[in-house]
């Protein structure tokens, strides 16, 4: 059977696993390193390893939903991670020093991914930071040449994340219907 | 000991950036111990300016002009302006507490001038709750810490916040409605199935929204309804009505009796009650993305010709709006390319009237655009890159529609 998956990526704390608990239809696998494994932060329960859950479709497919570890030296497992991935979710969090900087550094890494699939751009913790704004952030993409969604999201909130996520699969296609 | 029932001081921040107002309210909440909670400008007793600011000049002396608060300036450069407090960055806690109490020194004087209770109590609880606040300097790192802990006027916006609202189109009807008389779905007539929003209150509330944006100024436009205010630095708009009262005066049309009734006036000090009122706050986008959508009740913009293609500048933020049927779909295909509303209908198969809604909102937001020129419209739209995984992604479409929780 095909692996067909959805990847969330974002920094620390944007709401990966938050989010892929919202959506998926199993308990999530959160694969957290331990306290000790931690670099800086004092979340005890950030992720520093991959986030796993599924959607079960009608027919038994299903959808793998990974999220990736925030940390830059996973790099190498960005590769084999997109392999069959339909599409990016990239989650950001608005109360980060620079916003701006995390969403260039996270279209970067993924750039050939995006291009051959696609992306939709989540910010969160927008009930704490107003802004930038959603505005600002399409200002920022005209520069980098690409006009994806980007929704405010509340990753605790099914129905935002269930939104951003159709807001992907209509950017592959817009003549699917529900 | 500091006096717990004392309720913190109110003060406002100017010229600073999302980030800075944000440590800001972390700083005063955190470090200096709640001796001051940040509030709207409007309500605010101290106003608090980073007098580095590109804007601080202009601030400050509008703010020495206009208003009797006590203002604390925080500059890298010692400050000698007379009727200001100065504190010197980077900020320190002492020296911030000192210049609350002095600023609280100088309301307590006013109060007891005015109604002669005395309210020095308030100043001494700062001086000495200061005394029991370990000099520190660095103190982002615990204040970081904090952000997700604190419940701040923004996470009170509730409105502000909500989750989308859709609609399906058995809800169509009832939710956006119809105008008597007009099929906007029969193609014979689509030549007649536009509005213009100037006629309505969508008119007269996008003209405002240009006024207070331009004059960096919060208005307020009466009219022979309710009144509504515009904070134009925050992007928020402030109204006492429900949908369903909205809705109603959306569709009125204004004539020679209500138009002369309709002003905009600049808001200097609002009532508390707005304040309080937070759940009234609506962002500006999602009030007039519905404001427009009850406006047009499936009709679309007379400004759009119906034979030229438009454009989705980018898409909206669904998340925070109320997604008329097929919103989604209109959105992604509109990006992929422009499209004419019949084509748009015709590609996607469905009623022309959900295509109108969709334009109207969008319209309204400015992120509708047509080819004005002959030379833009030469060049055929690519056809929709049909998605091999098209069996796939519609079960899953359907999944998370399903859940909809
Ligand atoms: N206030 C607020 N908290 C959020 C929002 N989105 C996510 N969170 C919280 O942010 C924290 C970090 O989320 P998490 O999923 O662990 O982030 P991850 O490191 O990307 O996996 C969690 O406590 C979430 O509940 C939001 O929009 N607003
Ligand atoms: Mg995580």
């Amino acid at each position: 059977m095909s692996q067909y998956k959805i990847i969330f990526t974002g920094p620390v704390g944007a709401g990966k696993t938050t989010a892929i608990e919202s959506i998926s239809d199993i308990p999530p696998v959160k694969t957290d390193a331990s306290a000790s494994d931690m670099t800086k932060t004092k979340k005890s329960s950030t992720t520093v390893a991959m986030d796993y859950g599924i959607m079960n479709l009608t027919g038994g497919e299903k959808i793998h939903l990974y999220g990736t570890p925030g940390q830059e030296r996973f790099d190498f497992m960005w590769d084999i991670l997109t392999t069959g991935g339909i599409g990016l979710i990239l989650l950001l969090d608005n109360t980060r020093a620079d916003p701006f900087q995390d969403m260039k550094f996270f279209l970067d890494s993924f750039q050939k991914f995006i291009a051959e699939t696609n992306v939709a751009i989540g910010v969160t913790q927008m009930d704490l930071s107003n802004k930038p704004t959603i505005d600002d952030y399409h200002i920022q993409l005209q520069g980098i040449g690409i006009n994806p969604p980007v929704f405010s999201v509340d990753a605790r909130v099914k129905n935002d994340v269930s939104l951003l996520v159709q807001s992907l699969l209509y950017s592959l296609d817009p003549e699917i219907e529900a | 000991m500091k006096d717990k029932s004392k309720s913190p001081l109110k003060v406002a921040l100017h010229g600073m950036d999302g980030r800075t107002n944000k440590m800001m309210v972390m700083y005063l909440q955190g470090p200096c111990k709640g001796a001051a909670a940040v509030v709207e400008d409007l309500n605010a007793e101290i106003d608090i300016i980073d007098a580095d600011s590109l804007e601080a000049k202009t601030l400050l002396e509008r703010k020495l002009a206009e208003s009797a608060k006590p203002i604390i300036a925080l500059s890298l450069q010692e400050l000698t302006f007379e009727n200001i407090l100065y504190v010197k960055k980077p900020v320190k806690v002492d020296d911030m507490l000192f210049a609350l109490s002095e600023a609280a020194a100088i309301l307590s004087v006013k109060k007891r001038s005015s109604n002669h209770v005395n309210s020095n109590m308030e100043n001494t609880a700062i001086r000495q709750s200061q005394s029991l606040i370990p000099k520190t300097e660095n103190v982002l790192p615990s204040v970081k810490d904090q952000v997700k802990k604190l419940t701040t006027d923004e996470q009170k916006k509730t409105s502000k916040h909500q989750t989308a609202m859709q609609l399906d189109e058995g809800k169509f009807n009832s939710y956006i409605g119809s105008i008597p008389g007009l099929d906007v779905n029969d193609p014979k007539q689509f030549t007649a199935a536009t509005y213009n929003p100037k006629q309505y209150f969508q008119g007269y509330v996008q003209s405002a929204l240009m006024v207070a944006e331009a004059k960096k100024q919060v208005m307020c436009l009466n009219s022979s309804w309710k009144p509504l205010i515009i904070f134009p630095h925050n992007y928020e708009i402030w109204l006492d009505a429900d949908d369903k009262q909205l809705r109603a005066f959306a569709s009125v049309v204004m004539n020679k009796i209500s138009v002369p009734a309709i002003t905009l006036t600049p808001v200097e000090s609002a009532t508390s009650s707005i304040q309080k009122d937070l759940e009234k706050f609506h962002s500006k986008d999602a009030f007039l993305w519905k404001l427009a959508a009850w406006t047009s009740k499936g009709r679309y913009p007379d400004a759009l010709d119906i034979h030229r293609p438009v454009f989705l500048k980018h898409w909206p933020n669904f998340t925070r709006l109320v997604i008329t049927p097929h919103a989604l779909r209109i959105a992604a295909l509109l990006i992929a390319s422009p499209r004419t509303l019949p084509e748009i209908a015709d590609i996607l198969k469905i009623k022309p009237q959900y295509v109108f809604v969709f334009i109207s909102a969008a319209y309204a937001l400015g992120l509708i655009g047509q080819a004005k020129r002959k030379a833009d419209e030469i060049i055929q739209p690519s056809a929709i890159k049909k998605s091999e995984q098209q069996g796939l992604l519609n079960r899953i479409i359907g999944k998370l529609s399903l859940n909809k929780s």
